[in-house]
């Protein structure tokens, strides 16, 4: 039986996170938002004058890493997004999710240059780094509650991995099931 | 519900707090073990690695602290008899763990701070941590995503069940006491286990109406839906079910909810629950099953 989207089905489970028992997105967003509501955080810190040096090494390894992870995070943003029905409430958070996490992608990604190139100055966060990073991170917040009522409100996700589980609960304890696909 | 717990709780956002403080705890503790290991692999001799990772790993405590405390108020939400109680209480004990030993990955550093690279000692003791602490957020993602943890509880505005009530009929008996009627306040719910059928009972507009307590699109637990409009709304994935008839009125489920006769008798409920049939788990599509049942 060899269908042609076979490994495209493959791929979306696996990006899904079914091999891991949650959505691999909501395990691997950690890393970007987090880093980079850090890293703004931080840039506050240097410019109050607490350790700038310090803070501002931190800040290139929390805006680089964030960077890294984020491919990932937007190709299993992605998958997941492309298995909710376009009628769904959940489909046009997904677009705004999707549009205001890149753009803040690319907010943090022209914080990094200029970081780079600040970085052995001797003042080494300047006003357009903190601006940046700040409104990054406002933007991050927006785009990181429409991505948590995806999940806590819309249920997108859950039980996507356990339901076979639930099943079998659900039959032992005399309910109706859902019909067989 | 005091404001506080209100607010812990997340349901001013429709979402846990605690889930959506974790990101940065957990991104600045990785990072604070990534640079550990980074200062033995590359030389940036003058980048004073072990303070930088000092610091990511310092705050990252710091906020750790800060998600703890919704967490805990989210642990007095999980049901007792719940699967996911257990779960909750190892990924508090891991969390703890991880964190006292980022604790000490810092202590054994704290005198080296200027040097190339980590000393050994602390390099271990974060790269531990970091093992208990992504396993920890594992479990964390099952108490969501497989026991559907803090999902819709923000519609639901009564207390959740905080435990099962087990009844057993007696022999050759379909009727059973299920406890005082006065306990059962309205838009409340029972989440009861007679002879092994698990049943939700609630109060809808003054009367009671008994249901079966997993959903039929993916089996969420009914007892801590959101009760209006004589509908109780599945806590999930939004599936509306009329409670007197157990008919869908909206999707993603599509099969009825088994209902059954519930009675309130001077002051008590009362309960009739059929005997399940051994074969009821190889489900026919069960419309016709659960207009027979009633």
């Amino acid at each position: 039986m060899r269908h042609p989207f076979v490994p495209a089905v493959k791929l979306i489970d696996f990006l899904q996170g079914k091999w891991l028992g949650h959505p691999l997105h909501a395990a691997i967003v950690h890393l970007p938002l987090g880093l980079w509501i850090g890293s703004c955080g931080f840039d506050f810190a240097a410019v109050l004058g607490w350790s700038p040096e310090v803070f501002a090494r931190l800040g290139v390894f929390c805006v680089g890493l964030g960077l890294l992870a984020a491919l990932p995070v937007i190709i299993t943003g992605l998958a997941d997004w492309s298995s909710i029905k376009r009628e769904k409430p959940a489909w046009k958070l997904g677009v705004a999710h999707m549009t205001l996490n890149l753009i803040a992608t690319l907010t943090f990604g022209l914080n990094f240059g200029l970081r780079l190139e600040q970085l052995d100055e001797a003042d080494p966060i300047t006003t357009p780094i903190l601006l940046s990073s700040s409104a990054g991170t406002v933007l991050l917040f927006i785009s990181g509650y429409l991505g948590s009522l995806m999940s806590f409100d819309h249920g997108i996700g859950v039980a996507r991995g356990s339901k076979d589980k639930w099943r079998k609960i659900a039959a032992a304890g005399g309910s109706n099931l859902a019909e067989e696909k | 519900m005091s404001a506080a717990k209100h607010i812990l709780e997340g349901r001013p956002f429709k979402s846990p707090l605690h889930a959506a403080l974790v990101h940065i705890p957990i991104a600045l503790l990785s990072l604070g073990f990534l640079l550990d290991a980074v200062s033995w692999t590359v030389r940036l001799e003058t980048w004073q690695l072990p303070r930088v990772a000092a610091y990511a790993i310092a705050f990252g405590i710091a906020m750790a602290v800060v998600a703890a405390l919704p967490g805990l108020v989210d642990y007095t939400t999980i049901r007792k008899d719940s699967s996911a109680k257990k779960i909750a209480m190892l990924h508090m004990i891991l969390n703890v763990t991880s964190l006292a030993l980022f604790a000490l990955s810092l202590g054994l550093r704290f005198d080296s701070l200027d040097a190339a690279r980590t000393p050994l000692g602390a390099l271990v003791a974060s790269g531990i941590a970091f093992g208990v602490l992504s396993y920890s957020g594992y479990l964390g993602g099952s108490l969501v995503y497989e026991e559907g943890i803090g999902v819709g509880r923000h519609r639901r505005t009564t207390p959740l069940p905080t435990e099962t009530v087990v009844v057993r009929s007696r022999e050759g008996e379909n009727r059973v006491l299920v406890g005082l009627a006065s306990e059962l306040s309205e838009g409340g719910t029972l989440r009861v286990n007679a002879s092994g059928t698990l049943v939700t009972i609630a109060r809808v507009d003054g009367r009671l109406a008994a249901f079966q307590e997993y959903c039929t699109h993916r089996y969420a637990p009914l007892s801590e839906g959101c009760l209006k409009d004589g509908e109780v709304v599945c806590p999930w994935h939004n599936s509306r079910f009329n409670v007197r008839t157990g008919a869908v009125v909206q999707g993603p489920a599509k099969v009825n909810l088994r209902t059954f006769t519930v009675e309130e008798h001077d002051g008590n409920i009362w309960l009739d629950v059929p005997p399940t049939p051994p074969k009821a788990a190889s489900a026919t599509p069960s419309t016709a099953r659960s207009g027979q049942r009633r």
